[in-house]
């Protein structure tokens, strides 16, 4: 048997430092050695009276901390402004370009979907529809979207540059046997060749494959390293994001 | 959008705001003094969100915090005294809390712990409060303050058995106050 058991061991093994073997190595000698278990029992003792003495600590007199709440409320009530002003100047803004360039389209952006744009002014000709939900709803108003923001430039003779990027359970759109909508999205893809663009997130493909699975992606589909990566370079070049 | 901004700037506000009790609790337990353990608490929470990209990994939030928090302990104990390094006290210095009296035994229990908290070295302080009060891993600890795991080993020993035997000589003698008194 071990000589004593240093005070570093018998430390890691109330901090949970130790591994498994070594643990249950020591849990087997604290049977016969009485003097060990009241070692570890003393070191529990210890730890918890350290826990209880500052389960509750004092706090400032005349600053309390029940200030942080009430600064955190006021952020958000800002944030919210916030969200709502841009809301609005956005839906806004959309209306105009709409009314001047897409008079007979039905509406472009439904109520609801945010569109955000690093540039100045956005750029409504270059626009990313992002998916990353694959509930049929969300992935049929993918494809509704961008096919009517296409057939409007289409019949008014401009020319829009359209990328449906699919991360997370959204790439689901993008997998060969996977998609409910593969034969209309062909057919989107002969109609508006290099105008529409299908890309698939990388990093969401990796994780499928780590878990196991298969990703066999529809023709035609791009992959772009990380989802998160192309929009931002898009936002950057002045696209209009649209999270679907 | 979520994402984006997450991607963008680091961790939202209220993830760094959520930490305030942790770091409070660390704060306090390492200077014993509610004022000054609150405008750390406030100085790590806006240097946190100043720096907020520079953490990738999120679920280190915690740590990263803390270590942001160390610095800042540092920064002032070095305006305070005047250090030019700080390794020379970090085994001598002790906080200036003095003992609060006791009124009730749990509280007296809680009011001994703190003030033999109080009186370990800054460096034993700092490893058994992340150890015990917050779990931090050794390696962890290590990373926050910025040691080698042997030291964070070393310290939590030290420190452990400098606690024991300051509890006991106060526990023996339970109602008189010199015991835990500093002497300068």
């Amino acid at each position: 048997m071990n000589p004593v058991v240093s005070d570093e061991t018998l430390h890691a093994f109330v901090d949970g430092e130790l591994d498994v073997a070594e643990s249950e190595r020591l849990i087997a000698r604290m049977r016969d050695d009485k003097e060990l278990a009241q070692r570890v029992c003393a070191l529990r003792s210890l730890q918890t009276m350290v826990r209880l003495a500052y389960v509750e600590p004092p706090v400032a007199d005349g600053r309390t901390l029940r200030a942080a709440p009430r600064r955190q409320f006021v952020q958000r009530c800002a944030l919210v402004c916030l969200a709502v002003f841009v809301g609005l100047i956005g839906g806004w803004s959309l209306r105009g370009t709409e009314s001047q360039a897409v008079a007979h389209a039905p509406v472009v952006l439904p109520g609801g979907y945010q569109v955000v744009s690093l540039s100045h002014a956005a750029d409504p000709s270059r626009v990313l529809l992002h998916i990353d939900s694959s509930e049929p709803d969300k992935m049929q108003a993918v494809l509704d979207q961008a096919e009517r923001l296409l057939d409007a430039a289409d019949r008014q003779g401009r020319v829009v540059q359209l990328e449906v990027l699919a991360n997370s359970r959204g790439l689901d759109l993008l997998r060969a046997g996977h998609s409910p909508y593969a034969e209309r999205m062909a057919r989107m893809k002969q109609r508006h060749g290099h105008n529409l663009h299908w890309v698939a997130c990388g990093q969401s493909i990796a994780r499928l494959k780590s878990d196991g699975e298969k990703v066999v992606l529809l023709p035609t589909t791009q992959t772009a390293p990380t989802a998160i990566k192309e929009i931002v370079t898009r936002l950057q070049q002045g696209w209009t994001y649209v999270r679907v | 959008m979520l994402m984006i901004s997450r991607f963008l700037f680091g961790p939202l506000r209220p993830s760094i705001e959520a930490q305030r009790p942790v770091l409070y609790r660390i704060a306090y337990a390492w200077c014993h003094d509610p004022a000054l353990a609150d405008d750390l608490v406030q100085e790590t929470l806006s240097k946190a969100w100043t720096r907020r990209a520079q953490l990738r990994d999120e679920a280190a939030l915690k740590a990263w915090m803390v270590s942001i928090m160390n610095h800042c302990w540092l920064d002032h104990l070095r305006s305070r005294r005047d250090f030019e390094d700080v390794e020379d006290w970090q085994d001598e210095l002790e906080s200036s809390a003095d003992t609060p009296e006791a009124s009730c035994n749990r509280e007296q229990v809680i009011a001994s712990v703190r003030s033999a908290v109080a009186r370990l070295p800054l460096g034993q302080r700092q490893v058994l409060t992340l150890v015990d009060l917050e779990e931090f891993g050794y390696a962890e600890v290590a990373e926050i303050l910025d040691i080698p795991v042997g030291t964070v080993m070393s310290r939590l020993s030290r420190a452990r058995a400098n606690l024991k035997s300051l509890l006991d000589t106060a526990m023996q003698q339970p109602t008189t106050k010199p015991l835990l008194r500093r002497v300068k």
